[in-house]
């Protein structure tokens, strides 16, 4: 084989490569959408302010701050746990939206989740502070904050956001990752994720 | 290098017009001079990476600003043809010698980075920039081993810095210390040897101040400025190893390194940002203080005369953290010991030796500032 030919075959095969990756990316994530378990979750305004930047909304989750009392093995000092994988078990409850009822931070839960559980995985920012119930509550990152709009529409969702309750349609894959399927106003879907 | 070449040829005139090297002599050192030199930086490619920067931006803010217009597939698709058109494409060019070749691979590398933040967007995927940004740059720093390619050694270099720089401003997110990027460093140091980028090594080589910064921060964050101090004086200490390796064994230095000439400018750097991270330790404690400031001073006159009469780069780095470390002095002690009025009385006297000195320094070494300025 020539030089040539050699240097075109390797740029096909870098090209390749990285083509591959991000299709391997595009796979998992259209994975989740088409088999993960679906749940609804409470979005609640971040800061009715600064909801919107650039053309994202940023999202605030029920489930975004879990009660310390939930967690099996909470962390002694919150500040040295940012990072640590945090599994967050939910429950569908009589208003459509799943919250939180127990808690493991770095090994997944032990038990089996329930037909009507599901086990979502985050993970710990580092941050503790009391709720409105004055009990101490751990923030969790789940990865899915952020809802890309065209540009131009956020301002109507972020208006509408703050008067009533919005939710996200998520879907579940087997080892916790959490991937949004679509935004909900009430019970219209604003948003629908294909897959691809 | 590009005036290095330009300076000796003009050099050679001079020295043919005086007598003191024949013409047939002075003619085979100018073709002597211009076949060795490296192949210099044209203004072509630096304008041709310029515009493909700005056609990989271009497409990508386009494709982000229409995403209702064209369906995502579309989008993801144009996208992956683009990766794969750059990167043969410029294998291609390389093959005629043109200068754009290096100019579309970089294209290949802003559209492999541009389909990663597409695919955030797609799946609303959010805290994921750094991590983007990482794998953006090992999916570059692949290419550049690939494809031989000096401009994707440096994007990845600047790239990995980035994340660095990410990694560490991003207190809330942040997973401890990333300690990875010394792994992603020294990785790219050797793709650099495959790709002859001799850049990504000296970028590379002043990053290390810049780690070694970000990585006493780290302790400063939780109150422990004893740490701060020490990781200064381990990077002041390593600073003066390798300057007086590279002074004394130049031959062997270069050989491993290959940075074009020892480059002890970079270690004078890291000296000096050693040092000043010491005296924000100790800046309350005056006997310490005092202490890691003459240590300062002898460590930048102790360049100075070792490399200054080299290299111009040298003495202006010498000259600038000089006087930063003077004025850094004066800050310190003015609480405690001189009041305003004494303050200005002794910068302005201080300013006075500087300059005394710079010219005692100037006047040994034969330059005029002017030339040393333009140099």
């Amino acid at each position: 084989m020539t030089a040539s030919r050699r240097r075109l075959l390797l740029a096909a095969m870098v090209a390749l490569l990285q083509i591959g990756f991000l299709g391997w990316m595009i796979m998992g994530r259209a994975a989740i959408l088409r088999d993960g378990r679906e749940v609804l979750l409470k979005v609640e305004p971040v800061d009715p302010r600064d909801l919107l930047r650039g053309d994202y909304v940023r999202l605030g989750y029920e489930i975004g701050s879990v009660p310390r009392s939930l967690f099996a093995n909470p962390p002694a000092d919150i500040s040295k746990a940012a990072g640590q994988p945090a599994f967050v078990r939910i429950a569908k409850q009589s208003d459509g939206f799943w919250r939180a009822i127990g808690a493991t931070v770095g090994e997944p839960i032990a038990t089996p989740a329930a037909p009507d559980q599901v086990d979502i995985r985050g993970s710990l920012t580092g941050y503790e502070a009391p709720g409105p119930d004055a009990a101490m509550r751990l923030f969790v990152d789940y990865g899915i904050d952020r809802f890309y709009l065209p540009e131009g529409e956020g301002l109507a969702i972020e208006k509408d956001m703050v008067v009533r309750p919005f939710g996200i349609l998520a879907a579940i894959a087997g080892d916790g990752t959490a991937q949004i399927k679509g935004l909900m106003d009430g019970e219209t879907m604003l948003y629908a994720e294909p897959p691809y | 290098m590009a005036n290095y070449a330009e300076k000796v040829r003009l050099d050679i005139e001079r020295w043919v017009a005086s007598g003191l090297v024949d013409r047939a002599t002075g003619d085979r050192l100018a073709i002597e001079i211009v076949k060795t030199a490296p192949r210099a930086f044209t203004f072509g490619s630096v304008l041709a990476a310029m515009a493909a920067i700005l056609l990989g931006a271009s497409v990508l803010v386009f494709i982000a600003a229409n995403w209702e217009a064209i369906p995502r597939i579309v989008r993801v698709l144009a996208l992956f043809a683009l990766i794969f058109g750059s990167y043969v494409g410029g294998a291609l060019l390389k093959e005629r010698g043109s200068g754009f070749g290096e100019a579309l691979y970089l294209l290949g590398a802003v559209a492999f980075g541009g389909s990663i933040a597409l695919i955030g967007q797609m799946y609303h995927l959010s805290g994921d920039e750094t991590e983007a940004i990482l794998v953006w740059c090992i999916g570059t720093a692949v290419a550049a081993a690939g494809l031989r390619s000096p401009m994707l050694t440096n994007a990845a270099v600047l790239l990995a810095i980035t994340w660095l720089l990410m990694r560490t401003g991003d207190w809330g997110r942040s997973a401890g210390f990333p300690y990875f990027y010394l792994v992603l460093a020294a990785a790219l140091w050797a793709i650099s040897y495959w790709t002859r980028s001799m850049a990504a090594r000296h970028i590379l080589l002043l990053s290390i101040s810049l780690y070694a910064v970000l990585f006493g921060f780290s302790f400063v964050f939780s109150d422990d400025f004893a740490t701060f101090g020490v990781v200064g004086a381990a990077l002041a200490i390593l600073a003066t190893i390798v300057f007086f390796a590279a002074h004394n064994f130049p031959e062997d230095v270069e050989r491993y390194a290959q940075l074009g000439g020892p480059a002890p400018a970079h270690s004078l750097i890291a000296f000096v940002v050693g040092i000043a991270m010491v005296q924000v330790k100790v800046y309350d404690q005056f006997g310490l203080m005092l202490l890691a400031t003459l240590v300062a001073f002898a460590g930048i006159v102790t360049a100075l005369l070792l490399r200054g009469r080299q290299s111009a780069l040298m003495r202006w780095i010498a000259y600038a953290a000089f006087t930063v470390e003077l004025a850094f002095l004066y800050f310190v002690t003015l609480g405690a010991l001189i009041d305003t009025a004494a303050l200005f009385l002794f910068s302005g006297l201080a300013l006075a030796g500087v300059a005394f000195f710079i010219m005692r320094l100037e006047r040994r070494f034969g330059t005029r500032p002017v030339e040393g300025a333009a140099s």
